[in-house]
């Protein structure tokens, strides 16, 4: 009975998690296409802004710690920390400007954290098979839980009969 | 030996002694694992930040990760406990190992499960034959040959001792699956905890915090499993013994 409580229990946990989960994972976000990069007299870039699906526009600072995932029109991934490449990380900015290319940005009190290409749709796809991984994880322990503690009573029950059948015959 | 499942009759209506027989039962690893796991979803889904690279599919890692790393514990503990089973030949020593091996083959199901899950978005493939994914599945085949071994060899010493070396041979797997990615560096990313550790594929804070919480969680969920499974051997073996006590008493009689 105890055991139970505390399946169900775990199992409620999850669901909430899961729903709080569901919320949560766009935060700290956002994604659209790039309309303006700023740079300082040596070419470094310092900012640059996007324009979201709902037409706001985003302004990100980047420091040394940015970091940096764009690919070229070749689909050639390139990935660097800002510190390192400043230059090129305007460089590659613009060139997803020329090209409508849309980025992911996280950000945290307006510095930017990561750069990185969006790609449409992923996340949407990621649900399910986050969902896959921890409903597997979950249903496996469960179950075998379950299986274990049968059987367990199974064994009590056996050991109790026999006991009284040696019992009866002594 | 089962004893540790027993209740106290006496004792059932007085809530001191139902406690004790709560702790008894082990059941509090239960409940010790269910706090912690909600925690650690919580912290998973609320408290740490969304990776930007893979998105929503990175907290994988709170599962994924944890469960490959106590799925490598028990090859550990499997190889301590042979190694005091051949030194004591003491039955209970050879119980545990065994009930270790099959927590740790479903820990090892697990890992590989999740694992080819969480590739199939990041990597496009469900598998590939990369060395930490080659060597983690190596591991797998360990426990299903040990436990097969156990299975299908005739009781008695021998077969415990055989099944000993078996789980020294296996546990050699453990120290290649951790240090595979150094080694072999491919589609997975460096160590990222203990003496290997690359700094340069070191996570965040919140990520790391969180994964470590759930590593905690999944150790005392195993801990309970192998507790659990502990006893079932034990009863498992008194069935046996009381069955011979049985036909032995019945065929004095007649």
């Amino acid at each position: 009975m105890i055991r139970a409580t505390l399946l169900a229990v775990l199992a409620g946990a999850m669901l909430l998690a899961g729903t709080a989960g569901a919320s949560a994972q766009t935060g700290g976000l956002v994604s659209g296409a790039v309309t303006g990069v700023e740079r300082n007299d040596a070419g470094e870039l310092t900012a640059f802004s996007i324009v979201d699906e709902t037409g706001a526009t985003h302004r990100f600072q980047v420091g040394a710690d940015t970091e940096y995932g764009l690919e070229n029109q070749a689909g050639d991934r390139w990935t660097a920390k800002h510190s390192a490449e400043p230059v090129e990380a305007a460089r590659r900015l613009e060139d997803n400007q020329r090209r409508f290319a849309p980025v992911t940005v996280s950000a945290s009190g307006g510095e930017a954290l990561s750069v990185v290409q969006k790609e449409s749709g992923r996340l949407e796809t990621n649900l399910g098979y986050l969902f896959a991984v921890f409903a597997v994880t979950w249903a496996a322990f469960f179950a075998y839980i379950f299986v274990v503690s049968r059987r367990q009573r199974d064994l009590d029950r056996q050991i109790a009969q026999l006991k009284a059948t040696l019992e009866e015959d002594s | 030996m089962h004893t540790l499942s027993q209740t106290e009759p006496t004792g059932r209506h007085n809530p001191f002694m139902k406690s004790i027989s709560l702790l008894r039962d082990w059941n509090w690893l239960l409940a010790l694992s269910v706090v912690l796991t909600a925690l650690t979803l919580y912290m998973a889904f609320v408290w740490a930040p969304t990776e930007a690279n893979q998105g929503a599919i990175q907290r994988s890692i709170y599962i994924h990760v944890p469960v490959a790393w106590v799925s490598m514990m028990a090859m550990v503990a499997l190889a301590v406990f042979s190694i005091i089973y051949l030194r004591t030949g003491r039955a209970r020593w050879d119980r545990l190992s065994a009930a270790t091996a099959e927590t740790g083959l479903v820990f090892g199901a697990l890992m590989l499960l999740t694992g080819v899950i969480w590739a199939r978005p990041v990597w496009g493939v469900w598998w590939t034959g990369e060395a930490k994914l080659t060597t983690a599945l190596i591991l797998f085949f360990i426990y299903v040959a040990y436990l097969m071994f156990r299975t299908y060899f005739p009781p008695g010493a021998q077969r415990q001792r055989l099944a000993a070396v078996i789980a020294l041979i296996g546990a050699i797997d453990t120290p290649i699956i951790y240090w595979a990615a150094n080694l072999w560096a491919e589609a997975h990313p460096p160590v990222i905890i203990g003496p290997a550790r690359d700094t340069e594929s070191a996570v965040g804070p919140e990520i790391g915090i969180t994964m470590l919480v759930g590593a905690v969680s999944f150790f005392v969920l195993f801990l309970y499993i192998v507790v659990q499974r502990y006893r079932t051997r034990c009863a498992e073996d008194e069935v046996m013994e009381l069955n011979r006590h049985v036909g032995a008493t019945q065929a004095a009689g007649a």
